[in-house]
């Protein structure tokens, strides 16, 4: 082959992939693409959800793109800072906070109208810095008591009924002195986990500066309880972490579970009669264990410009609308934000997500500056070395605080 | 001319993959020389600028959580157990598998390099599941077999380490079984042959002709065996469940993911990043001339 006939086919080589990188996949439509963290079950219909958009608007092209939840941060941070990325990302109301500092979102409160806003629960919709960065579709990501009707027959109100109940419910079957069943379970490894203990107690996780308040009473008496719960009333199993714990429960292994509005469905799908009430109280301190909730919705990237912002806000509109909010919550029993779905029949009757209501009221938002980060990876190695038995809670605490200050201090320099 | 048109012909082939190794290889890694000189971080992403050699004093100077020297210390010490169980078991079960009179190889084979074909993700998440105190088969065995006390894999910092190591060595072997078995089934029969004639033993082959012929092919598996293995993040991060207990099963690279992802740290997380690339280069320079691996046998 000579010089000029590999060239030749060379040339022809790199024109075809030029064209065809060139070629437009939409036809000459605008192209909306969304990054999402959702479920399998969330994820189906997001695309039928899609698909009746672009029938509506068959100049748009909508796509959907799944992505991990950590793998969806950096890939947007890093495509967003270049000018590129999805025109949508959806996820919970904590990735605001470090989009915002980095400036990839754009604000909100421009491109929609007061009275499409004011449809929406506040809890719905994210601000930071006094700007609008998120709609949610979903509220909650907020953990609540499941318990297997088989076992439970009321639910516990406060602490006390909890120990009791889970005393009970806490076998030996086979009598090796080893229990097969067990009251209660939940992931111990993640500090979001141990949230609602802690508020139970009357702790906090910052302050209204966004100072860390770890090394408090409400986080060492929280430590305590849960000491308590596997070593003195022997309720929970000596360790579990997510998949253990779910393997637990859905074995019918374990008559309460603690976890989120995410694992609802599964149970149910997985066969079992399962009821969800709101976590208990804490009768020493008067107060609801409650559990962190979280927005999950929309935020628009800043380089979205033009024509195409208008489209994207037309999609949003069109997925946070009540028909398609009331659509995913009853397929999932997820919590709408359109404050006039909770006057539906369907969602006023439906137990499950009556009380997912009332866990949701007794939350508390979960703040959404970056420094949540730090905070989070501060508590968790503490928090495990108290489950260990390594550390005390007191010292634990001290240690949650210290590091998480260093930690601030460094995400900030 | 004809010479100028033979080379610009050799370099029109070689340019696209050159044009990829550039994108691929060579921008990213002096991307990030540039980036670990810089403050880059949460608060700097789009103002960073060239601060010198700072994040580079702070890795070694500044205490960390976990702290760096015990990261690097654990990496050193995961990377030598790991590769010495590679290296000896894979070794040991290719000269098995060598001899003629085993029968089934085909199937001891499959079977011996099943670990390395399962998805490092399931391989992780099932050990952990294993590990587990109360419900893992692993203690299951050892208590209801042995009559041994259960033993906190997950809950204790050694334990959760030797638990990883076990994980990755399960995991690694057969690697390094294949290349072994590649190597020894290249070595010409007659040189054995010759050996019993002498009356060489079975150790007095294996030391004279066997490691000495392997070990063209074994050396550069070993440093790319140490490579990966010093940078290995899926199975620390699956099956200590991103550190735990207490973040004291971290490596350096898991040290690196959680600087520059978690915490938004680039300048920092990048600057470690060519602490591990200097580490392991000076590594392969050093072993490789030791070894006098590219140096010919025959």
């Amino acid at each position: 082959m000579t010089f000029k006939q590999t060239a030749l086919i060379f040339a022809s080589i790199l024109l075809t992939l030029i064209g065809l990188g060139c070629a437009s996949k939409g036809d000459g439509k605008i192209r909306i693409t969304i990054w999402h963290q959702m479920r399998v079950d969330e994820r189906l219909i997001l695309e039928s959800q899609l698909k009746r958009f672009m029938v509506l608007h068959p100049e748009v092209l909508a796509e959907q793109l799944y992505k991990e939840t950590e793998e969806l941060r950096s890939g947007f941070i890093v495509a967003a800072i270049a000018g590129q990325g999805p025109e949508l990302v959806y996820g919970p109301s904590d990735q605001v906070g470090p989009f915002q500092v980095m400036d990839i979102i754009m604000p909100l409160e421009d491109l929609f109208d007061k009275q499409y806003l004011d449809g929406f629960n506040p809890k719905g919709l994210t601000y930071y810095k006094g700007h609008l960065f998120q709609i949610a579709d979903k509220l909650g990501n907020h953990l609540t008591l499941v318990y297997n009707k088989k076992f439970v027959q009321v639910p516990p109100q406060t602490d006390e009924e909890l120990i009791s109940l889970g005393t009970k419910l806490t076998k030996d079957t086979s009598g090796d002195g080893k229990a097969d069943q067990y009251g209660l379970v939940w992931n111990y490894t993640e500090p979001f986990f141990f949230i609602p203990f802690m508020t139970g107690f009357g702790g906090w996780v910052m302050d209204t500066s966004g100072t860390p308040t770890l090394n408090t009473k409400g986080m060492v008496d929280g430590l305590k309880f849960i000491q308590d719960l596997r070593d003195k009333y022997k309720i929970i199993p000596s360790e579990a972490d997510y998949n253990i714990a779910d393997i637990l429960f859905k074995d019918g292994r374990a008559a309460m579970i603690i976890n989120g509005d995410w694992s609802w469905s599964g149970y149910q799908k997985a066969g079992i009669d399962i009821g969800v009430a709101p976590l208990p109280k804490i009768v020493s301190t008067g107060l609801w264990c409650a559990p962190m909730v979280s927005p999950k919705g929309f935020s628009v990237n800043i380089n979205v410009t033009g024509e195409k912002k208008k489209w994207v806000a037309e999609l949003l509109k069109y997925l946070t609308s009540p028909e398609n909010e009331f659509e995913t919550a009853k397929e999932l029993n997820t919590m709408p934000t359109q404050k006039v779905l909770y006057e539906n029949d369907y969602i006023k009757k439906n137990e499950i997500l009556r009380n997912s209501q009332m866990q949701i009221d007794r939350g508390k938002l979960m703040p959404v500056v970056p420094e949540m980060r730090a905070i989070w990876d501060s508590m968790r190695p503490s928090y495990q070395a108290v489950l260990n038995g390594e550390n005390t809670p007191e010292e634990a605490a001290r240690e949650m605080q210290r590091n998480a200050l260093q930690r601030i201090r460094e995400m900030n320099e | 001319m004809k010479n100028w048109r033979h080379n610009a012909y050799v370099f029109f082939l070689v340019a696209p993959a050159f044009v990829i190794l550039i994108g691929v290889v060579i921008y990213p890694f002096l991307y990030n020389i540039v980036l670990s000189l810089s403050n880059m971080s949460l608060a700097h992403i789009r103002d960073w600028k060239i601060i010198g050699f700072q994040q580079y004093t702070k890795i070694f100077t500044e205490p960390s959580q976990p702290d760096f020297y015990v990261v690097f210390l654990k990496t050193i010490i995961w990377t030598v157990v790991n590769l010495f169980f590679h290296v000896v078991i894979g070794v040991s079960l290719a000269l098995v598998l060598n001899q003629k009179e085993i029968r089934g190889k085909a199937m001891f084979r499959t079977l011996l390099v099943l670990p390395w074909a399962v998805p490092q993700l399931i391989v992780a998440l099932t050990w952990r599941g294993m590990f587990n105190y109360e419900y893992g088969s692993i203690n299951l065995i050892l208590t209801q077999w042995f009559g041994m006390h259960p033993i906190a894999w997950l809950k204790s910092p050694l334990e959760a380490f030797i638990a990883v190591i076990i994980t990755n060595v399960w995991l690694g072997f057969p690697f390094m079984m294949v290349i072994a078995l590649g190597a020894l089934q290249s070595i010409p029969h007659d040189l054995y042959e010759a050996a019993e004639i002498d009356g060489a033993s079975w150790y007095h082959k294996l030391k004279n002709i066997t490691i000495p012929l392997i070990r063209p092919v074994m050396v550069p598996a070993i440093t790319l065996g140490t490579i990966w293995t010093f940078n290995n993040l899926n199975i620390v991060w699956l099956v200590s469940n991103a550190g735990e207990p207490s973040d004291q099963t971290h490596l350096m690279v898991s040290f690196v993911y959680k600087a520059a992802f978690n915490f938004y740290r680039y300048g920092y997380g990048a600057a470690l990043s060519m602490v591990i690339f200097v580490v392991l280069l000076v590594f392969s320079l050093v072993f490789m001339r030791k070894t006098k691996a590219t140096e010919a046998v025959y």
